[in-house]
């Protein structure tokens, strides 16, 4: 049990890294009202759209992680205008499918650009620090930072901004806020763009620490499911929430089970809620 | 007409439908198939391995090809996933027709691809390591040129040994060789009266921060790794953030050249690697470097030259090409006292006098079970970013 603050620090710091991504795939489905599992390519390509910009370019972390986030987000809006937006009519199951479709072609598509090698970024690399017992490491506590920063950017920006506003009331009826004058279909363009743009920015944090290769945001995708699932599909503040129980979860699961099993909590976690509370921790559409 | 007659007449109808396509099997192209991790956690090394196989069928087709016919290869990408090798696999078999499968490399691919070798006759040549993919009941299609995970654990583990370990560790992704490696590690622990502490963790994660402090809270002096490249980069970047100042020896594929180019120098600095040594004194050690074009052959390409010129000139000496041929024929061309070749184009025209095939990757010598023997080992140490040879067994 000596273990246990360390765990839920090490915890915490991987659920604010993974509800970035989690709230772009939210942010969609509440918008879209369809799982994009393509936010696992998203994730890649912001993560080495942000390496392209920090190692290419020489760009500090800041600046590449805005690069990252254009970038997914560009290529979101592309990729969605042409695969997906023509089957979003036939249902959601029909572009769901379409979506892991999607995310291997993008996939591939960075495999075929930077090939299979792991590749890092260009970042000094310190010892984590030591306090009280627990270690922290300070590319952590920056990346920690930033996705605090941009969780705060989206929560005002949905809060304050007519943007967001127009966002909140097409994900809470469609209907409604077409009759009020809101375009549903450049709502949903915004979305997917600042949605997948979250994706390719969470991408790049969470490879920060580690490195990156094609398969960088697949390995993501099944957390990031978790939590958005967890928390209740189409609410952001629940996706915050889900990443926080995944984050924590996952790590402080390795006191009981062997670490083999750690995405098993994501899982276990779905399960759990589908039983008890299947509209997610704070239900959906809270936008 | 007679009945006799008609029999006749449906008979030499038969044999003169029947006789283009006999024809045409005698002058179809010989398929050797290759399984290779083109993409996934192996893709550093597939596809250099799928050339090394071309450039041996290159070369055999320019010297006039086999058994009077040209050699072709059918490559698929196992995705270092086995089920995505099982597709592919059945593709080679049940559509190309493929003698052979060669070049599986990750053991879990292996152990789910040699059943459907084995039950259609098809020869399946690996470079995976796990001890349990030799004692299947492959009833002789599956040959490895890759040592065993015993032995390659119990050289590593003398070697930690050697450099004067006391406290042992072993962390490792679940592979089919994971266990086996703990349980080597332990006897090897306890024969020596060291204390030894194991974790198996889950592929694929983004840290091991939480692993890292686990298998740390018994202070190791020596930690063994057992992953792949992938998430080998994200446990030596986590162990030297948390500020872990033991040794540290990892197998040359997990520690690769592309781990060493993604990290920074200092969390690599002193880290040994070890690997079965490639032959690299031998002519057939310069002629995949020339095939590839490179100057260091990694140990998997080596491997796959090796499998190659192995069925080629296994079907040559039965004079079939299929399965079953390089089954029977594989121990009398690659050991015994015949004449030492090192390719195949030389080993077809000294076939007739009896040959022992010595590759790029060592002899080439198989035991019963299909096991490679007498491999060598190199361990390097890394320093500034560059592994140099530290020593040999």
């Amino acid at each position: 049990m000596e273990l246990l603050p360390q765990l839920l620090i090490n915890g915490v710091i991987f659920g604010s890294l993974l509800a970035i991504p989690a709230i772009g795939f939210t942010a969609i489905f509440a918008v879209l009202r369809f799982p994009n599992f393509s936010v696992a390519s998203h994730a890649t390509i912001g993560a080495f759209a942000g390496y392209a910009a920090n190692v290419w370019l020489g760009l500090p972390t800041v600046p590449a992680l805005l690069f990252a986030f254009t970038t997914a987000a560009a290529v979101g809006c592309i990729s969605d205008e042409i695969a997906l937006k023509p089957l979003r009519p036939y249902g959601a199951l029909t572009a769901a499918i379409a979506s892991i479709a999607l995310t291997i072609v993008l996939e591939n598509m960075v495999r075929l650009g930077f090939g299979n090698d792991l590749r890092g970024y260009n970042l000094p690399l310190m010892r984590d620090w030591r306090m009280y017992g627990v270690r922290v490491g300070p590319q952590q506590l920056q990346n920690l930072i930033l996705a605090l920063m941009i969780m705060t950017i989206v929560f005002l920006a949905l809060k304050f901004t007519r943007t967001g506003k127009a966002m909140r009331a097409v994900a809470d009826n469609p209907e409604l806020a077409e009759l009020k004058g809101i375009d549903p279909t450049f709502v949903g363009r915004l979305t997917v763009f600042f949605g997948m743009g979250l994706v390719g920015a969470g991408g790049m944090l969470l490879g920060l620490g580690t490195s990156i290769d094609p398969l960088t945001g697949f390995r993501f995708i099944l957390p990031i499911f978790a939590a958005a699932v967890v928390g209740g599909l189409g609410s952001i503040p629940g996706s915050v929430i889900g990443a926080m129980v995944i984050g924590i979860g996952e790590e402080l699961s390795i006191l009981v089970l062997s670490a083999t099993y750690k995405s098993a909590v994501g899982f276990f976690a779905i399960v759990i809620v589908l039983i008890f509370r299947p509209r997610g921790i704070l239900g959906e559409r809270k936008f | 007409m007679s009945i006799l007659n008609r029999r006749l007449f449906l008979g030499a109808s038969a044999a003169a439908l029947a006789a283009p396509s006999l024809l045409g099997a005698q002058t179809m192209p010989i398929k050797l198939g290759s399984l290779t991790p083109l993409t996934g956690v192996g893709g550093t090394y597939g596809p250099s391995m799928r050339d090394a196989i071309s450039g041996v069928i290159n070369q055999v087709n320019e010297a006039g090809g086999l058994l009077g016919r040209e050699v072709v290869l059918v490559s698929e990408d196992t995705q270092t996933s086995p089920e995505a090798a099982v597709r592919a696999a059945r593709k080679l078999i049940d559509v190309d027709g493929v003698a052979a499968i060669l070049g599986t490399w990750a053991s879990s691919v292996t152990t789910a691809v040699a059943p459907l070798a084995w039950e259609s006759r098809t020869m399946l040549m690996c470079v995976s390591g796990a001890d349990s993919i030799t004692q299947l009941p492959h009833q002789g299609f599956i040959c490895r040129t890759q040592p065993n995970a015993e032995l390659q654990i119990n050289t590593a583990g003398e070697f930690m040994l050697r450099e004067g370990a006391t406290q042992l560790a072993w962390i490792g992704r679940q592979t089919p060789f994971a266990e086996l490696s703990i349980h080597v590690l332990e006897k090897i622990a306890a024969e020596n009266d060291f204390g030894m502490d194991s974790l198996i963790y889950e592929a694929d994660k983004t840290t091991y921060r939480s692993e890292v402090d686990q298998i740390l809270r018994s202070n190791p002096d020596f930690i063994l790794l057992g992953g792949y490249a992938a998430d080998t980069v994200v446990l030596l970047r986590d162990l030297w953030q948390a500020g872990y100042e033991g040794q540290i020896v990892g197998p040359a594929y997990a520690v690769n050249p592309s781990v060493l180019d993604t990290l920074p120098k200092d969390v690599t600095e002193g880290v040994f690697t070890w690997e079965g040594a490639p032959a690299v004194e031998s002519a057939a050690y310069a002629n995949v470097q020339q095939i590839l074009g490179v100057e260091d052959v990694d140990p998997y390409s080596a491997q796959t030259y090796d499998h190659a010129n192995l069925s080629i000139l296994a079907m040559a000496a039965g004079e079939g090409t299929t399965g079953d041929t390089i089954q029977s024929n594989l121990r009398l061309i690659s050991q015994g006292d015949g004449a030492l070749v090192d390719n195949a184009v030389d080993g077809l025209a000294m076939l007739s006098g009896g040959i022992n095939y010595s590759g790029a990757s060592g002899p080439c010598d198989f035991d019963d079970i299909g096991d490679i023997v007498g491999t060598q080992f190199v361990f390097k140490l890394i320093s500034n970013g560059v592994a140099s040879v530290h020593s040999r067994t």
